[in-house]
This record gives structure tokens, C-alpha cells and sequence, in this order.
């Protein structure tokens, strides 16, 4: 990555400018969300104390306070409550206009705000069904010893279901 | 002993896209603050509060209220430090400094607040955006400060309620036309209905209108204890009464109700209780209109119309002069702008005018005046009432 006219930052990575979480486990104790996103799967950490099903996922528990936890698959597929799309000021690293978002239940568990894919303007309603789409972003370059080495990581969208 | 606080004096730079740098706009702030009352000794302010949110990342400077300090020409010796929240750091800051004073940690508080968001490339300012929500859970998901939630709000408010598109653009042809009185506002140019909803398209239902604007800018105010106060200023005294700051969510996914805004309810029940004061008393209010729908909403949940009715309140002027509360009085943040540490303070400049009764446009006899800030994900919001008396 290089950052024209800067020559200080010629080759550097600046991670406090990028757009995803960190996923190593050096620097993310919620690795695992995103080892299941690579199997498809939609995950989050459930209490075993008093069986609170928190999202994001936790490190302790918000209701009972228990650091007592394990991970729990969550539906893929949800419904749409509403549709938005931006036309003017998307954040660069979401493409072109429109970025696509939609209000979605996920079968009573939350309803979540998340960016639609592979959709084109116009398409989406309002009782059509999304799914969980997986897909990768860019690697990060993580120092470790001497080496860096290329961190690879992926993200979440939502797409329709056709 | 029970310490009554008072607002002594308050100003602020120009707002806009402005030239200059965030210490420009802080100095700005001062002398205009200074300016407002020139009985008062700047030297004699114990304690500074600064609010800005993106000062390290668009001004690439932490450890700011020093720095203001030494520009401002002010030593603090009770409190020196900076306050975050956001879109509400200004208000945030002043309910902070009002505690610091009624306990008696100090006696004179200076609480300024401001930020320079343009930056030589426009892309970095969406970039920055993405800082101000759950990093990891929504900006991921392409959601900075954000239209699309507002589009959201708005669409299910429309849904549920009945609010029209027209009701939207209500708000932003009063709050411009309030700012093309307000020199110090960004907008300088009154809007018609017509131009209003033939907009460009931000996010529909949300056109370039009903969006506050990016700005650059800073205001200040002072806050003193009364029997300071007194001695201070030869203007009425203008008192904060009460404050409720309310946050029960922060990530989208955790948000209770898209249309109802349960933590403005807590905010706002916190404030009415500890001022003694009522929505039906309040005279003049500053809400935060970062979108249109937003002002409808807030008549709504601050207890000035009834739920589902802030559509049908703003079409028919009840937010405006001669309504039942004027709202926005000097062009809010459809109008002024929004340099997001800075907006809590101008609320609070205005609401200070209107009570003294010096406002460019004066609501007539107003006692106990509002201000509203909402701030992230429309996860937290603050609400201050200040008034000619307390209760």
C-alpha cells in the first residue's frame, strides 16, 4: 500500500485507518466469529450461566456479568423490514453508488441494520428474504518477529435469496 | 449550601467551510465569548472543559484542552481536560462543567468545543465518519454518520405514523430561513418548499436538505457560580436547571425502536425532574436536527406533541415563532452546521440570548429554554434546561 506524495508512508500499513476489525487472535478475542464466517456460519457467544444470547459477541456476559461463555450459531437467512440506498457520500471501500442497506430480522433474534450485495438498485422489497454472504477483504501485514506476514481476513454482507 | 450555576457569557467563531485550522476556530470561539461580556476577567476562569471528537483524527492532536488553554489565554487550575461524546461533546462538557461548579471543584468554567472536518482530500472526511459508530460491527457494514439510518428513521416514521415527505421539509425551510439571519451560521440563503423537495437525492426519502451539513468552527461559553455570577455580568442571569444524559444501546442491532427514541425519553425525564420544570413550560428549544426527521421525532419524545403527531406538529409551524415551541430559533444544524464538539455550545449560546432576551430573533419572554443533543447511532442523547430561575 502506498500513499502517493508521503513518502514516509511508502509501504506502510496504517491500521488505524481500516475499514474492518482486526482478526488475528494477537489483536481480536472474537477470532472465532470469523473462523465461522469462513464455514458459512453466523455465530455469536451465549451466557451458559443465564443463557443471554448477546450480539455483538462478548468476552462477559452484559446481563449476569459471567466471563462463562460459548459460541452459538445464529440464522442465516432473514427477512426485510425496509430498504435504503445511499446515492451520495459512500465511504470509500464500499464501492459505487448506491451502497445497499437493509433492515432485517433474523428470525426474532435481532434485527440488524447490514449492507445488502450482489443486489442491484430497485431490487430489493420489503418481505424478501437475505441471506449471509461471506467474502474476503485485504490481507493484513502484520508484524511478527522480524517476518510480515500477510494476516488474510473476510467480512459479512447480507445478499438476496433468489 | 446550594450552589446555583449560571451562564455568563458565550460566542462563537464563523461556521462553515472555513479557512483556518482548529486552534484558529478555538481562538475565534474566545475572543468572541470574550467579546459577549466584556465585564468579565477571562483570567479569573478556573476551569476548562474542551469538546471535540475528531480532533486526533482530523487535526492529528490528543491532549487538546491544554492547548486551547494556552490559545484562549486562560491558566486553569481546578480542571484542565477534554470531553467526547460525539455529536453531543459540547452539551456533554456543560452538564460536566455544571457539576464541577455545584459541588464546588470550581468556581468559573470556560467549555469550549469545536472542529476542523475538512481536510485537503473531501473523500477522508466520509473515511473519518467511520469512526463514529461500533467500528467493528457497523462501519463495516458502510455506516459512518450515517444517512442511511436517518433514511431508515424516516421511511418507518412515514410507515407507521403517516409523516410526509412535505413535513420533512418543513423543518429545513425554518431552520434556514432562522440561519440566513444568523451570521454566523453556514447557510446565509433561506430555502423554499419547492426547492427543498425537488433536492438532490441523498438517500430517499432524505434529499440534500433535509442532511445538516459538514462544518468547521468552534463556539464557547462561560459557566460561574451565582454569587461570581452576579458580579460578573450586568446581563439577566441565566441558570442551569437540570441535565439527563441517557444511552441504552450502542450497536444498530441493539436498538430497542427505530421511531421511538427510548434513551431521549430517559434523558428528557431526567432533565424535566431535576429542573421542575415541564414541556409545557419550556419557551424556546434547540433539538438536534442532523436530519429533518430527527426534529419530528424530538418534538415527539420530549413531551411537546403527542407521539406519531411531530409530522402533522412541523407542518403546521407548532416548532416555529408564534407555535408552540420555537424550535431552532438561530438556524440549528440544518442551518449553522455541525462542527460536532462545537453544537452543544451553540445550543446553549442561543438558549443563554433568548433568555436574556438579546437573541436575533427573539421569542417573546422566554423563562426556561431546552437543548437536545443526539449523538453515534442515535445511541445516547443528552437534554439540558436552563431557565431565568430555579427551582
Amino acid at each position: 500500500m502506498s500513499t502517493p506524495g508521503i513518502s514516509i508512508l511508502e509501504g506502510k500499513y496504517m491500521a488505524t485507518m481500516d475499514l474492518f476489525p482486526q482478526q488475528s487472535k494477537e489483536f481480536n478475542q472474537m477470532t472465532p466469529f470469523y473462523e465461522h464466517l469462513r464455514e458459512g456460519r453466523f455465530t455469536t457467544t451465549k451466557c451458559k450461566g443465564c443463557g443471554a444470547e448477546s450480539f455483538p459477541p462478548r468476552v462477559m456476559c452484559p446481563e449476569c456479568f459471567s466471563v462463562d461463555l460459548e459460541w452459538i450459531d445464529w440464522p442465516t437467512v432473514g427477512t426485510v423490514i425496509d430498504v435504503t440506498e445511499e446515492m451520495v457520500g459512500v465511504p470509500l471501500g464500499f464501492g459505487k453508488p448506491p451502497l445497499i442497506h437493509a433492515l432485517v430480522d433474523l428470525q426474532g433474534k435481532k434485527t440488524f441494520f447490514v449492507r445488502i450485495i450482489n443486489c442491484n438498485a430497485g431490487e430489493l422489497k420489503s418481505g424478501d428474504q437475505v441471506r449471509l454472504s461471506v467474502f474476503d477483504v485485504d490481507p493484513v501485514p502484520q508484524e511478527v518477529g522480524r517476518e510480515v506476514v500477510e494476516i488474510p481476513r473476510v467480512f459479512y454482507a447480507f445478499e438476496p435469496v433468489k | 449550601m446550594d450552589r446555583k450555576v449560571c451562564v455568563v457569557a458565550g460566542g462563537m467563531s464563523k461556521w462553515g467551510v472555513r479557512d483556518g485550522s482548529q486552534r484558529d476556530f478555538f481562538q475565534e470561539a474566545a475572543k468572541a465569548c470574550y467579546d459577549d461580556n466584556p465585564l468579565m476577567d477571562p483570567k479569573d476562569i478556573d476551569g476548562l472543559l474542551v469538546a471535540s471528537a475528531y480532533t486526533e483524527r482530523t487535526s492529528y492532536q490528543t491532549h487538546l484542552a491544554p492547548l486551547v488553554a494556552e490559545y484562549a489565554g486562560i491558566k486553569p487550575k481546578n480542571i484542565c481536560a477534554r470531553v467526547e461524546l460525539l455529536c453531543a461533546s459540547g452539551s456533554s462538557a456543560i452538564i460536566l462543567a455544571y457539576a464541577m461548579i455545584k459541588s464546588g471543584q470550581a468556581d468559573i468554567v470556560m467549555v469550549a468545543g469545536g472542529e476542523k472536518l475538512y481536510t485537503p482530500q473531501k473523500w477522508e472526511v466520509f473515511y473519518s465518519e467511520l469512526a463514529s459508530v461500533d467500528h467493528d460491527w457497523d462501519s463495516s457494514q458502510g455506516l459512518g454518520l450515517p444517512p442511511p439510518v436517518f433514511a431508515m428513521v424516516a421511511k418507518q416514521h412515514m410507515k407507521q405514523y403517516g409523516t410526509k415527505k412535505e413535513h420533512l421539509a418543513a423543518v429545513t425551510v425554518k431552520n434556514r430561513r432562522n440561519s440566513a439571519l444568523n451570521p454566523k451560521a453556514q447557510f446565509q440563503n433561506a430555502v423554499t418548499m419547492e426547492e427543498v423537495m425537488s433536492g438532490r437525492m441523498i438517500v430517499p426519502p432524505l434529499t440534500l436538505y433535509d442532511c445538516c451539513p459538514i462544518t468547521d468552527g468552534a463556539a464557547a461559553v462561560v459557566l460561574a457560580v451565582e454569587e461570581k455570577a452576579k458580579e460578573m455580568t450586568n446581563k439577566p442571569l441565566v441558570y442551569v436547571m437540570g441535565t439527563g444524559q441517557a444511552s441504552v444501546n450502542n450497536m444498530s442491532a441493539n436498538m430497542p425502536n427505530w421511531t421511538t427514541w427510548e434513551a431521549l425519553k430517559i434523558a428528557g425525564a431526567q432533565a424535566y425532574a431535576k429542573s421542575k420544570v415541564s414541556p409545557d413550560e419550556i419557551n424556546v428549544a434547540m433539538t438536534h436536527d442532523c436530519f429533518t426527521i430527527s426534529e419530528i421525532i424530538e418534538m415527539e419524545d420530549l413531551g411537546f406533541c403527542k407521539k406519531g403527531e411531530g409530522g402533522v406538529f412541523v407542518g403546521d409551524g407548532q416548532n416555529d415563532f408564534g407555535g408552540k415551541i420555537p424550535t431552532n430559533t438561530d438556524g440549528g444544524l440544518l442551518g449553522c452546521g455541525h462542527p460536532f464538539g462545537g453544537t452543544g455550545i451553540r445550543q446553549g449560546i442561543e438558549v443563554m440570548k433568548q433568555l436574556r432576551g438579546d437573541a436575533i430573533q427573539q421569542v417573546p419572554n422566554a423563562t426556561f429554554g431546552l437543548t437536545h443533543n443526539l449523538s453515534g447511532f442515535i445511541a445516547a442523547h443528552t437534554v439540558l434546561i436552563y431557565g431565568k430561575e430555579v427551582r
